[in-house]
Parts: C-alpha cells; structure tokens; sequence
C-alpha cells in the first residue's frame, strides 16, 4: 500500500525577466513522492531543483501544471502547516533565544505561550540542544544552528519536511553528524522528506529515491532508486554499494551534463 | 570598582583636547600678541570662568533649546519610521514620494524657515517643524533600507508559516531593521540639534541660537558666545549618546559586534 503525498503533473516553470527574454527552468515535470519517503532532488546548480521545491512550498506558483501536497493544495498546504522548511542558511532571528526561533510557526499558528514553550522544549530534546533554549543564535556554531532550523521546521509536527541545501554550508564533519540526526529523526518520525542537494554523495545516503536534474535545458534527467539497507550508518559510506551507487548516478552527469554547465 | 577602558580614553582624549586648546590660545595672546586672538581662539580658561558667570542663564537656554530637539526629533523620527513603512508596503509611494523627499532635503534650512513660519504662523510650532524636518529623512532612509535588506530565506519562512502582512512587519521587518533604525537616528541627532540652534537664531527669543546671536549681533553678553558655542556642541554628543544608550537596551544582540560607540 502506497499513498501519495505530493504529486506533480506536467509542471512547467518559465522565468521571463520582462524582456522577452524566457529561461523554462522545469519542463513538464511529473512527479509522484511516496508517504514516508525520503526523495533527494539533484542537480548542479540553475536546474530547477530549488524552483520545484519553492513551488511545493507554495512560495512560487508555476507557469502551468498541477501539484498537489497532502491531498490539497500547495497553499491550502501552507496554510494548514502540512510541511516545515529547513533552509540552506540556518534562517534564525538574532533578537529571538533559540526557543523562541522554535516557538515561531507555532506563535503565527495562535499556539498558546504555554502550549508552545512545551512543544520547543521537546523539539529541541529532539535534535539534542537541550540546555540551549536561552541562548541566542549568535552563541552557536554553524551545525547547531541548522538543528534549531530543523527543531523550528518539526515544531507544528508537519507531514512532510521540505530541505532545501540544507547542511551545504557546513563543513565537512559537522555535516556528517548532521545526516545521521536527520536520519534518526526521520527513521523515528515516519516523515516524508524532499531535499534539495547538489552531493551526489549525500543524496544517495540519505535517501530511498534520487531524482537527478540536468540544466540547459532543465529536466529531470532520471530517479533512481538506492537500494540500500536501512538504517544507514556512517560505515555504510566506506562500502562498495555504496560508491556503485554514486558511480551510477555519476554516469547521468559524465554523459550528459558537464558540457552545460 | 573597575574604570572602563572606554572611561579612560574618553577622559585622556577630553583632557588632551583641552590642554592643547588652552595651548594654542595662549601662543595666540602672549607669545604671538595677536589682537584678534580673543576671536580667533579665546583662553579655554575664560571660557570656563564666563560659564561660571553666565551659566545658570546658559544652562536654561540650553533647556529651551533641548526642548525644542527632543520634541522635533521625535516627531520627525515617527515621521520617519512611518514613511519607511508606506514606502516598504507599497513600491509606487517609494518611487513617487522618494524624489520629492530627496529634492526637498536640498533646501537649505536657511531657506526653509521663512516659509515654515510662514505656513505656521506660530514660532513654537515652526521651531518643532524644522527640526523634524531635518531628522525624518536619515530615519526614513535607513529603516527603509534595512526593511529592504531582510534576510531572503526569512523573509520565505514567515511566508511559508503563513504569516500575514501585520506579522512579517512585527516579527520580522520590525525587528531586523532595528539596527539600521538607530543608525539613521544617531546620525540625525547632532542634526536635530543643529536645525534646532539654527531655528533660535530666525525668530526665537530664547535658546542657545539666540544667545550665540545676540552675543554676536545683538549686543549681548560677549563672554557668552563661546560657552554657548561649546555647549551647543556638547548637546549634540549628548543626544547622539542618548541615542546610543536607547540602542544598547533596544538591540542587545548586536551588542557583540563591537561596533557600537
């Protein structure tokens, strides 16, 4: 039994900078994304894969085509809180204590105070900054910041997380430490989780299906599927499946993308 | 009880300032014997003599003066403040309104009081005018700019929590453009005062201006001008550190980055 939380049919998206000059960024695009499933969208960059995401979120209305996200849709999906955004920059407000930051969407859904502070609290449990709550952003480091992005994002408990780059900014090891919370998190969560990267790597290891983009001309270049038992640990990376399967996407890229970017 | 360094600068550079001057004065009368000298750069110690002869009266025209600055700035600054925002809701106000405003900046006060007394009719209400006059436009500026320099991927979260117009504004274009806030209000301070000092001058019967003018013109007290010109400018400082002091308290996480004065 399989359900469908987001489905896209023949999405088609066209930047025009009002000159006459038109730049199709998705070109009729379907898409379907399983309930629980953890779906990577891949691609260097200009390929759309950030646009198809905003376009989900409701932060971008496409050109023409149909998107539905957890059987409504994308607005009604925004509006009812049905996904939570993590970004590539963590997105915290300075002025706010890293509690607050987690108490937002639920301060702008009408949560009462007390109510909030109870769900931040046990958000930030969740990604293991307990004993943080009152500091401000600024006393963090990179990684812990983008756990609070994340807490923030898990906070109105929303079906689906939408990541867009979300740790490409981070170094190498703090990233790492990172894939592995978002794993266990979304092991124990059952959520569905779209994410933007650029990594062949963190793409395959993270996720159960890669949708690969090309650019110029923007389309979806194939899906694969990325047969790899669960739940994955850092051990998994220093496996031979696992570089069969990077070299699999790899060849998509050899053969069809360095020559536009 | 621990002396700040700040403390201890800020009495070095004072005392350092006025030895100099005392300095330079007594070159110019003793050893130059230059008649004008009195003019040019009176004894810093006369100086201080003169105030402690006329400065009870000084000290009420000065009031008088801050009087005048505290309420025009504040009309100004909310002037300010709100323009920015009717600028920020709507692109055509910026566009229509913001060349006026810039041209209207050019009019030299000087030429400007005559026709805010004249449209007023009122001393009082003309003194507050033209000091609002010259605080709103580096406010409005400023708060703008920083409203207009809102970090991308916050502006996209509040959008994706569903947040309306009323809630983008006091959660986050609000307190993100703080700072910048401040910095068009310390920067219009020392200016308020100047418009202010230059109101008294035009038709006032009171305040510093129109003490520095009688002393000057009116055949007033000579020994006055130079307090009053002293203690026009030690009103500027005063109000640009007020100011200062309201942010410190007002924007705490900025606290940290050391550039504060």
């Amino acid at each position: 039994m399989t359900e469908k939380v987001i489905e896209i049919r023949n999405l088609n998206m066209i930047y025009s900078n009002g000159k006459g000059n038109e730049k199709k960024v998705i070109d009729n695009l379907s898409l379907d994304i399983e309930k629980g499933e953890f779906v990577s969208l891949l691609g260097p960059s200009g390929c759309g894969k950030t646009t198809l995401l905003r376009i989900i979120a409701d932060l971008l209305a496409p050109t023409s085509g149909e998107v539905s996200v957890a059987g409504s849709s994308p607005r009604e999906a925004r509006l009812s809180h049905k996904y939570g955004m993590v970004f590539q920059s963590p997105a915290l407000m300075e002025w706010r204590t890293v509690l607050e930051n987690i108490e937002l969407p639920l301060e702008i859904q009408g949560v009462s105070r007390k109510e909030r502070r109870v769900i931040a609290e046990k958000q930030l449990e969740t990604v293991d900054l307990a004993g943080y709550g009152n500091s401000y952003p600024a006393e963090l480091s990179g990684g812990m910041k983008q756990r609070v992005g994340i807490a923030r994002a898990l906070s109105m408990n929303p079906e689906i997380l939408l990541m867009d780059e979300p740790f490409s900014a981070l170094d190498e090891f703090t990233k790492e430490r990172l894939h592995g919370d978002l794993l266990r998190i979304w092991e124990r969560t059952e959520k569905t989780i779209v994410f933007v990267t650029h990594n062949i790597g963190e793409a395959v290891y993270l996720s159960d299906r890669v949708c690969v983009f090309s650019s110029n001309p923007a389309r979806l270049a194939g899906v694969f599927d990325v047969p790899l038992a669960r739940p994955r640990e850092h051990v998994m990376l220093k496996t031979e499946e696992y570089y069969t399967e990077i070299a699999k996407i790899r060849e998509t890229f050899e053969e069809k993308f360095y020559e536009n970017i | 009880m621990r002396i700040s360094k700040k403390g201890i600068s800020a009495v070095l550079w004072t005392g350092t300032f006025v030895i100099l001057w005392e300095a330079a004065a007594v070159f110019l009368h003793y050893v130059k014997e230059d008649p004008m000298a009195g003019r040019k750069l009176p004894l810093f110690s006369e100086i201080v003599s003169s105030f402690a002869e006329h400065g009870s009266s000084l000290l009420a025209q000065a009031a008088v003066t801050a009087g005048y600055t505290a309420a025009g700035f504040l009309a100004g600054a909310a002037a300010g403040i709100l323009l920015a925002v009717v600028m920020k809701l709507s692109g055509v106000v910026e566009k229509t309104a913001l060349p006026y405003i810039l041209a209207a900046q050019m009019i030299p006060i000087l030429g400007l009081a005559p026709i805010v007394f004249g449209l007023f009719k009122d001393v009082t209400a003309s003194r507050i005018v033209i000091t609002a006059y010259i605080t709103f436009f580096p406010v409005a500026v400023n708060f703008l700019s920083g409203m207009k320099s809102a970090d991308d991927d916050l502006v996209q979260l509040m959008e994706a929590c569903g947040a309306d117009k009323r809630e983008k504004y006091s959660k986050l274009l609000i307190p993100y453009s703080l700072p910048y806030l401040f910095t068009g209000m310390k920067l219009s301070a020392p200016m308020a005062v100047s418009a202010s000092i230059l109101a008294d001058t035009l038709s006032a019967r009171n305040g510093i201006g129109y003490i520095i003018i009688y002393a000057l013109y009116g055949g007033g007290t000579k020994g006055q001008f130079w307090p009053a010109v002293l203690m026009a400018s030690v009103m500027g400082l005063i109000c640009f550190l007020i100011i200062s002091a309201v942010e410190y308290f007002a924007v705490p996480w900025k606290r940290k980055g050391g550039n504060n004065v």
